[in-house]
């Protein structure tokens, strides 16, 4: 097998729920050794398709009781030979475990502790008990994502938790970084608040420099002015109505080259769409002409052509269109693959990011809770079956 | 202590050639504390034509896109194009441990300075291409904003109301989503050069990113075969929707501690039949979510948004209410956590409030080293002291057009 990036990294990994597993499926995709403590198992056969499957592939999983001191025993040894421990729980929990970084420093001082709290561990809000939903409401993040009446029409998923991920991973990478040059650990405390808040860092800017109410953007153009620039919808698919295609013009040739693809229609004559300023200014006019000729277009054609004239121009796709039909995903490889306990194979979510030399790599389903429990306590901590059935005895560890 | 103010990231070089549609990446790892370079064509960066702009005067110096993106940077115009450009270009690389760039797949290798330009001039550099489809693929020359990204990831598919157009979310969504994942491939090339003693060429998908940025669109499809439709506010859990109130909206949530949130209903004298027992059951409120939250609007729309905020967290019930963003500034956690930060500005006299990290690292902290840079603003000490060039080799550059 290649060599992987983040080969000889251990990973103790406490997360749970989804943005915290998103942060240590990246790491673990890149090949750092990711250890998750969980609790006790739960009905075999439940984690390793869908979401689940795309969380916790590439991981290993341990069940041990952190209610029983034994249990947290094995927790702080196996901190001491990990290089990055990491939660999304409140500020209180690791630190009544005695696994905040302040203790774990004193026995490992290269540690790294990564907290992924809700809205940090310092504030006069850091108790406040949140989903991802509840961080993009708070955000104003949900408020944004509207109709054009104003009436919030979104987020239907948790996009606080796919940003918290990534922001989860990213922060661990650069604290451990940073300890190569330094020799020593450090404590990150992350929020996902606030992560969810930097995706819309030049909306805050305009409201801090240019005191503007923000708006829902609707169909406006956010990359300088476009038109037409929109979703349409199109023809039917198999009975399906809910087809679109988006495009985006912008520059004059690229509008020259959009009217001639489809067909020099007389409208695109017409002289209040001469140049990009008249077609923003005419633009629901605009918008009917070019609606009306998508109506009787497949999207993936329409497509397809406007792309040939080297138009901006894609399918509104849906699942189906990504993970079954799009032809250039399947072409990149991007879909990985992972056989589940029972022989069949399942599709996860690929990584996005091809490195030439370490491209890291999907090679493990899911585990079941506690099914790295000899190798962990076994051959990382050192002990031997009895001591390991002694601990199952004791409800430190469950088998 | 001098070690750790100078960031997580210090000591490493960044040639930064992106456009709009990848700067972020750079302003990331600037922010930590990397020297990143970003190069500008003659005229200046795409980005500085992008507004919103400062008291809405359009300049290149007044974008705060481009103020954003490019926080913690300097900045050097050089004209690729020049064969003298493309020289200097290949010797700044010659020190630098990573090139970013994002333009169209193929052009770098066309200017002279691609993959094999930059590996034989310096093996242990990392070039990360970012790209709206990749380097590779039937689509990799597919023309695309971010409108177009988020359409073909899934993303745009799956906001707004059922049976209605989609919703573009505010901001540039599939750029943020590539520019973190950017990031993270950056420095998992950085772990990897120390073992392998070699860099190497990351190819980085803007539409795989953004797949990955969202929740629930790939594994519905996988697990159940089942494609994810637009809900309006109701998340695919059926754990949480918006209702409107008395002053605004806030979130509901029906995870968290049942007992407490029916007995609350109920003492308003609003429950209705959520007192049954059936309720308690998480899975049940999942599948009866409409029903619930029905009954559910009917009790918050009397109440005040930040009350029912309040007193719910209070109860522990994971509520919240739906703010608009201009109350972030006024947002006493982000406050206390120090969250925006003042960045001023000397040309303008002016303190502008910049949204800042969104952690604290209590070892080498992000910190705002200088202002965005104002056009070609640092070219002269960047050739005198990466090159070793002087005053009058850099006037022969000035005059030739090359910076």
């Amino acid at each position: 097998m290649a060599t992987m990036a983040l080969e000889g990294l251990r990973v103790l990994d406490f997360t749970w729920v989804v943005a915290g597993p998103v942060a240590t499926r990246i790491l673990a995709d890149q090949g750092a050794e990711v250890i998750k403590l969980e609790r006790k198992p739960g009905p075999p056969g439940s984690r390793q398709i869908g979401l689940q499957g795309d969380l916790h592939r590439n991981k290993r999983s341990i069940a041990v009781n952190m209610s029983h001191p034994k249990g947290v025993e094995i927790a702080r040894r196996l901190a001491q030979i990990s290089d990055l421990v990491i939660d999304n729980f409140s500020a209180r929990v690791m630190r009544m475990w005695g696994m905040d970084y302040a203790s774990l420093s004193q026995v490992n001082p290269g540690i790294v502790c990564v907290s992924m709290s809700g809205l940090g561990h310092t504030g006069p809000r850091s108790s406040y008990v949140s989903y991802g939903p509840t961080l993009q409401a708070l955000g104003g993040y949900t408020m944004l994502m509207a109709e054009e009446s104003g009436e919030p029409a979104g987020f239907g998923y948790s996009y606080a938790d796919m940003s918290g991920g990534y922001t989860g991973a990213l922060a661990s990478l650069i604290a451990l970084w940073a300890r190569k040059r330094t020799g020593k650990g450090q404590f990150v405390d992350l929020s996902q608040f606030e992560a969810v808040i930097s995706v819309i860092g030049p909306a805050l800017l305009d409201i801090s420099a240019n005191h503007r109410e923000q708006s829902p953007p609707g169909w406006t153009p956010q990359e300088g002015p476009a038109a037409p620039h929109g979703a349409y919808r199109c023809r039917p698919r198999d009975g399906d109505d809910d087809r679109w295609l988006a495009i985006s013009v912008r520059t004059q040739a690229e509008w020259d080259r959009f009217v001639a693809a489809i067909g020099d229609p007389g409208w695109a004559a017409d002289a209040k769409f001469r140049t990009l300023y008249l077609r923003m200014r005419n633009r629901s006019e605009l918008d009917a002409h070019v609606a009306a000729w998508a109506a009787h277009q497949s999207a993936e054609t329409a497509m397809q052509l406007l792309q040939n004239a080297g138009v901006a121009a894609g399918l509104v796709a849906n699942g189906a269109d990504i993970c079954a039909r799009d032809p250039h995903l399947k072409a990149r490889n991007f879909w990985g693959t992972v056989t589940l306990p029972d022989g069949r194979t399942t599709h996860v979510t690929g990584i996005p990011m091809k490195l030439s030399a370490t491209p890291g790599a999907i090679r493990t389903v899911s585990p079941e809770i506690g099914s790295s429990n000899d190798y962990v306590l076994g051959e990382l901590l050192g002990l031997g079956r009895a001591e390991r059935d002694g601990l199952i005895a004791d409800g430190a560890v469950w088998p | 202590m001098q070690l750790n103010d100078a960031g997580a990231l210090a000591g490493l070089k960044v040639l930064d050639l992106t456009t709009a549609r990848g700067h972020l990446c750079g302003r990331i790892l600037a922010d930590m504390g990397a020297d990143v370079i970003k190069i500008e064509p003659r005229g200046g960066d795409d980005g500085r034509r992008l507004g919103p702009f400062l008291d809405d005067r359009p300049h290149p110096d007044r974008s705060l896109f481009f103020w954003f993106y490019n926080l913690n940077k300097r900045s050097l115009t050089l004209d690729l194009k020049n064969p003298r450009g493309r020289e200097i270009l290949l010797a700044l690389a010659r020190g630098a441990d990573l090139v970013i760039e994002s333009f169209t797949p193929g052009a770098i290798a066309e200017l002279g300075a691609g993959w094999k330009e930059l590996h034989a001039a310096n093996p242990a550099l990392i070039l990360l291409s970012i790209a709206p489809f990749g380097q590779t693929g039937p689509y990799r020359d597919f023309a695309a904003d971010d409108t177009i990204l988020t359409a073909m990831a899934g993303m745009l598919y799956v906001n707004g109301s059922p049976g209605q157009k989609p919703v573009r979310p505010l901001g540039l969504q599939a750029y943020h989503s590539a520019a973190y994942y950017a990031a993270i491939s950056a420095m998992c090339a950085l772990f990897a050069r120390d073992r392998i003693g070699q860099g190497q060429w990351i190819d980085l998908s803007m539409q795989e990113a953004t797949i990955s940025a969202v929740e629930h669109v790939a594994g519905s499809y996988f697990a159940e075969g089942r494609v994810e439709p637009r809900r309006g506010t109701l998340h695919w859990s059926r754990y949480f929707r918006v209702a409107r109130c008395r002053d605004g909206y806030v979130m509901h949530c029906s995870l968290g501690d049942w007992t407490s949130l029916a007995q609350w209903v109920a003492g308003d004298g609003k429950a209705q039949d959520l007192v049954n027992p059936e309720w308690e059951d998480v899975l049940y409120r999942a599948e009866h979510a409409e029903h619930l939250f029905d009954v559910l609007d009917e009790w918050v729309k009397d109440y005040a948004r930040d009350e029912l905020l309040e007193r719910a967290q209070m109860l522990r019930l994971p509520y919240a209410s739906v703010r608009r963003p201009e109350a972030l500034f006024e947002d006493e956690q982000l406050a206390a956590r120090g969250y925006f930060v003042e960045v001023e500005h000397p040309e303008l006299g002016r303190k502008i409030r910049y949204p800042g990290a969104p952690f604290l690292f209590n070892g080498t902290p992000w910190r705002v080293r200088r202002r965005p840079p104002l056009l070609g603003e640092h070219s002269e000490e960047i050739l005198r002291e990466e090159l070793g060039l002087d005053a009058a080799e850099i006037a022969t550059l000035a005059a030739e057009g090359v910076i």
